[in-house]
C-alpha cells in the first residue's frame, strides 16, 4: 500500500485535502448510501451494520451484501454474540436477529427510544431511559432493572455473570449469584456512556459526557481517570495481548495499558496513528493482532501497529465524512467502513505477505 | 469533499396554560413544506399531532469541570444525537420545555457539548406568555421570570382577554426584566411563523442588529421583580487588557446571577468591532468585521441577571475605559 500520512506541507491532489484515496479503496466495493452509519458488529461469518433507516446489511467475503428492514426508524445502537444479534431502534423496539436474517421482536417501548443494547451467553439485555431489562435464557420474563438517570451504557463482562449500567453520577454493577442478580454502586461525578469490562473482568471503564474516561479497578473500587482528550471519547477497543485500551477522542490513537497491578494508574498512554490534527471517532482491533484501525472525522482511515515508532498504513482516504463504524470480518479476510454520510467501504485485507511488500 | 448543514433549534418555554401547544400544533399543522422534529416533555400539556414527535425527561446533568453554574440537559444530547442519525434531513428542530424549567441548561447545552454544537445550532428561545397570568406568575415563581430573562421572543398570548392598560403593565414589565426580547402580542398564537422560527438569535452577527430598547438604560428599581437589566454605553474605546480582565473576573465570581450578557466593544487601537454574547459563565465571542464608515463608534453591553447592583457594574465598566 502506497497511501501514508502526509504533512499538510506535502503535495496533494486538487480539491482534496488530507490522506488520498487507497489502493484498498480501489479494490473494495464502495456504496453511496446516503444514509447515516449508526454501528457494525459481527454476526456469524458477517459483518452486520445499521442504518439510519431502520435497515441492516449483511457483508460476507465472496457475497453480495444482503438488506433486511428491522426498524421503522434509526438503528440506535446493536451488540451480538456468536451466532445472533440484537438491536434497539427509535422506534422504541428491541428486536433479535439471526444469520439468516429472522428477526423476532423481544420488547416494544412504544413512543421511548432503545437507547442501550447487550448480549452474552444466554442472556439479552437494553435500556430505554431509566430501566434495563434482562432476560436469561430458558425464562420467559425478562427483569426489570430501574436506575437514577436515564442509561449511557450496558456491557456484559466475558463470562456473562455480571452486568454494567452506566449512568448519571455512577455506574451499577449487577452481579449474578444463586438466586438473584445483586447491585453494587461505582460512583463518580459526571455523566457517564459507554461502558466496558477489561478483558480479565478486573477493571471498568467509561466514557463520560466530558472529554475523559473514567475507570474502576472492581475489587477495591480505586479510581482511574484518564482525561487530557481535546474531543468527547466516542468509541474505544481492547487491542493486543497487553491488553490496551485504545480510545478516540484525540489526534491520535491514545491506547491505556491494562497490565499489571495497577493498570493505567500513574502511567502515559501509548499514542500511535497520529493523523494531521484530525480527531479519531472511531476505533476497532485488528482481533489477535498488535494493531488498530481508526476512523477520522474527515473520513480518513489509519492501521496502526501499536508500535508508537511505526508509521501508520492508510486504509481510506479523507471524504468529509465522520468515520462511524469500523468492523473486520470474522476471517480477517476483509474490513467494513462506515461514515456519518451513508458512504461504506467493504474492502479485501491484504495478507501478511502482501504487507511485507506493499508497506 | 461532503458536508453536514446544522439543523437549527428552537426553543419554546412558557408557563402551563399559556398556549405551548396551541403555538406547536400551528406550527406543524400550517402548510409549510417543511420537516420539524418535536422534543416534548412526558409530562406536557394535551396531545401533539406529528409522526416526529420525541419524548424527553429534562434531566439535568451537571458538567464535571469545576464551573458551578454548568449544567446541560443530558436528554438534549442524547436525543439530538439521535435525530442526526436519521435517513431524512429535519429542516428544523423544535424542543418544547415543562413551564417550571430553567431555559439555561438548555441553551448551555448548545456551548457545552461539541457534537451538539456541529450538528445543530441554537436558533431562538421563545417564551409563550399569559397576559392575563403573567403578572401572578412572575412574583411567585423564579422560573417565569428566567423564561422572560431568555427569551428572544415573547408571544404575549391572549391578549383579548386583558384591557389595554393591563397589556401596557404586563409589556412594561417583561421589558424591565429583559429589554431586548422582541414582545408580539397574539390572541391564539397566531404569529407568523418567521417570526418565530428561522431567527438566529444567538449568531454574533445579530448582536449587531441591536434594538432601540437595548441603550435604553434602566436604573429605575420600582419593580420588586428579582431579574433585572442593566446597559452600559461608552464613546471612548475600552482598553483590552483592563476589559479582560474584569469581565473575566465578573463571569467567573457573578456567572451564576448573571443569566445572559451582550456587548459591541472599541477596544482602543483595535479596528475591528468586538461582539459577544453568553448564557452565564459561557461565552461566544469573536472579532465580527470593522466598523460601519463615517458612524460613530461607542462600546455597548447588556446584562440581565440576578443582584446586578451587588456587582459594581458601572464602576467596573467605566474603568476600562482607555484614559
Amino acid at each position: 500500500m502506497q497511501s501514508e500520512v502526509k504533512s499538510d506541507d506535502e503535495r496533494r491532489p486538487p480539491n482534496r485535502i488530507g490522506i488520498s484515496e487507497t489502493e484498498l479503496e480501489r479494490r473494495g466495493l464502495k456504496l453511496e448510501l446516503g444514509v447515516p452509519v449508526t454501528g457494525a458488529t459481527t454476526l456469524g461469518d458477517a459483518v452486520v451494520v445499521g442504518f439510519g433507516d431502520g435497515t441492516i446489511r449483511l457483508f460476507r467475503p465472496g457475497h453480495d451484501p444482503v438488506i433486511h428492514q428491522a426498524h421503522l426508524g434509526v438503528v440506535l445502537c446493536m451488540a451480538a454474540y456468536q451466532d445472533f444479534l440484537v438491536t434497539g431502534g427509535d422506534d422504541g423496539r428491541f428486536l433479535r436477529m439471526t444469520p439468516d436474517g429472522l428477526i423476532e421482536e423481544l420488547d416494544d417501548f412504544d413512543t421511548k427510544w432503545v437507547d442501550c443494547v447487550a448480549a452474552s451467553d444466554g442472556l439479552v439485555a437494553c435500556s430505554s431511559g431509566k430501566n434495563v431489562r434482562l432476560w436469561m435464557a430458558g425464562q420467559s420474563k425478562p427483569l426489570n432493572f430501574i436506575h437514577p438517570s436515564t442509561v449511557g451504557g450496558l456491557s456484559f463482562d466475558a463470562k456473562g455473570r455480571r452486568l454494567a449500567v452506566a449512568h448519571y453520577g455512577a455506574v451499577t454493577l449487577w452481579e449474578r449469584t444463586k438466586r438473584k442478580w445483586k447491585s453494587s454502586t461505582f460512583a463518580w461525578k459526571g455523566f457517564h456512556g459507554a461502558v466496558t469490562f477489561s478483558p480479565d473482568g478486573k477493571y471498568l471503564v467509561t466514557a463520560m459526557q466530558e472529554n475523559a474516561l473514567h475507570g474502576w479497578r472492581i475489587r477495591d473500587k480505586a479510581n482511574l481517570a484518564m482525561s487530557g482528550y481535546p474531543a468527547k471519547v466516542k468509541s474505544f477497543a481492547w487491542t493486543g495481548n497487553t491488553p490496551f485500551l485504545a480510545t478516540s477522542g484525540a489526534d491520535e490513537i491514545i491506547c491505556w495499558p491494562f497490565d499489571g497491578k495497577f493498570g493505567p494508574m500513574e502511567r502515559s498512554p501509548l499514542c500511535v496513528g497520529h493523523n494531521r490534527k484530525q480527531i479519531a471517532t472511531c476505533v476497532r482491533s485488528l482481533s489477535d493482532e498488535e494493531a488498530v484501525f481508526a476512523g477520522f472525522r474527515d473520513g480518513s482511515v489509519l492501521l496502526a501497529k501499536l508500535d508508537e515508532t511505526t508509521e501508520s498504513i492508510a486504509v481510506r482516504g479523507s471524504n468529509g465524512a465522520e468515520v462511524t463504524a469500523i468492523e473486520v470480518s470474522p476471517s480477517k479476510s476483509h474490513v467494513l467502513i462506515g461514515d456519518a454520510l451513508g458512504n461504506v467501504l467493504w474492502a479485501p485485507l491484504m495478507s501478511g505477505a502482501e504487507y511485507a511488500r506493499n508497506v | 469533499m461532503q458536508s453536514i448543514e446544522q439543523v437549527p433549534v428552537t426553543v419554546l418555554t412558557g408557563f402551563l396554560g399559556a398556549g405551548k401547544t396551541t403555538l406547536l400544533n400551528r406550527i406543524l399543522t400550517e402548510q409549510h413544506g417543511h420537516r420539524y422534529a418535536v422534543i416534548v416533555n412526558e409530562f406536557g400539556e394535551e396531545g401533539i399531532d406529528n409522526d416526529l414527535v420525541v419524548d424527553a425527561d429534562e434531566e439535568v446533568f451537571e458538567m464535571n469541570n469545576g464551573c458551578i453554574c454548568c449544567t446541560v440537559r443530558g436528554d438534549l444530547i442524547r436525543i439530538l444525537g439521535g435525530l442526526m442519525k436519521r435517513a431524512d434531513q429535519l429542516d428544523a428542530i423544535i424542543i418544547e420545555t415543562t413551564g417550571l424549567a430553567d431555559p439555561a441548561p438548555v441553551a448551555q447545552t448548545f456551548f457545552m457539548d461539541q457534537d451538539v454544537a456541529d450538528r445543530t445550532k441554537l436558533d431562538a428561545i421563545v417564551t409563550v406568555a399569559d397576559a392575563v397570568h403573567l403578572n401572578t406568575q412572575l412574583g411567585e415563581h423564579h422560573e417565569a421570570e428566567e423564561q422572560i430573562a431568555f427569551a428572544d421572543v415573547v408571544l404575549l398570548n391572549k391578549t383579548d382577554l386583558v384591557d389595554a392598560d393591563g397589556l401596557e403593565g404586563v409589556e412594561t414589565r417583561i421589558r424591565k426584566i429583559n429589554p431586548y426580547t422582541k414582545i408580539i402580542r397574539t390572541a391564539h398564537c397566531e404569529a407568523p411563523l418567521d417570526n418565530i422560527l428561522g431567527l438566529d438569535a444567538f449568531s454574533l452577527d445579530r448582536v449587531l442588529e441591536v434594538e432601540p430598547d437595548f441603550l435604553e438604560s434602566d436604573h429605575d428599581h420600582e419593580h420588586d421583580d428579582d431579574v433585572k437589566s442593566v446597559s452600559f454605553v461608552s464613546e471612548t474605546p475600552l482598553d483590552l487588557d483592563k476589559f479582560e480582565t474584569w469581565f473575566g473576573n465578573l463571569l467567573r465570581t457573578h456567572g451564576q446571577d448573571i443569566l445572559r450578557s451582550k456587548g459591541i466593544i472599541e477596544f482602543l487601537g483595535v479596528d475591528e468591532r468586538y461582539v459577544f454574547q453568553g448564557v452565564h459563565m459561557l461565552m461566544d465571542a469573536s472579532p465580527m468585521g470593522n466598523w460601519p464608515e463615517g458612524k460613530s463608534r461607542s462600546s455597548r453591553m447588556v446584562f440581565i441577571g440576578r443582584n446586578l447592583e451587588s456587582m459594581n457594574l458601572l464602576e467596573g465598566f467605566e474603568a476600562c475605559k482607555a484614559k
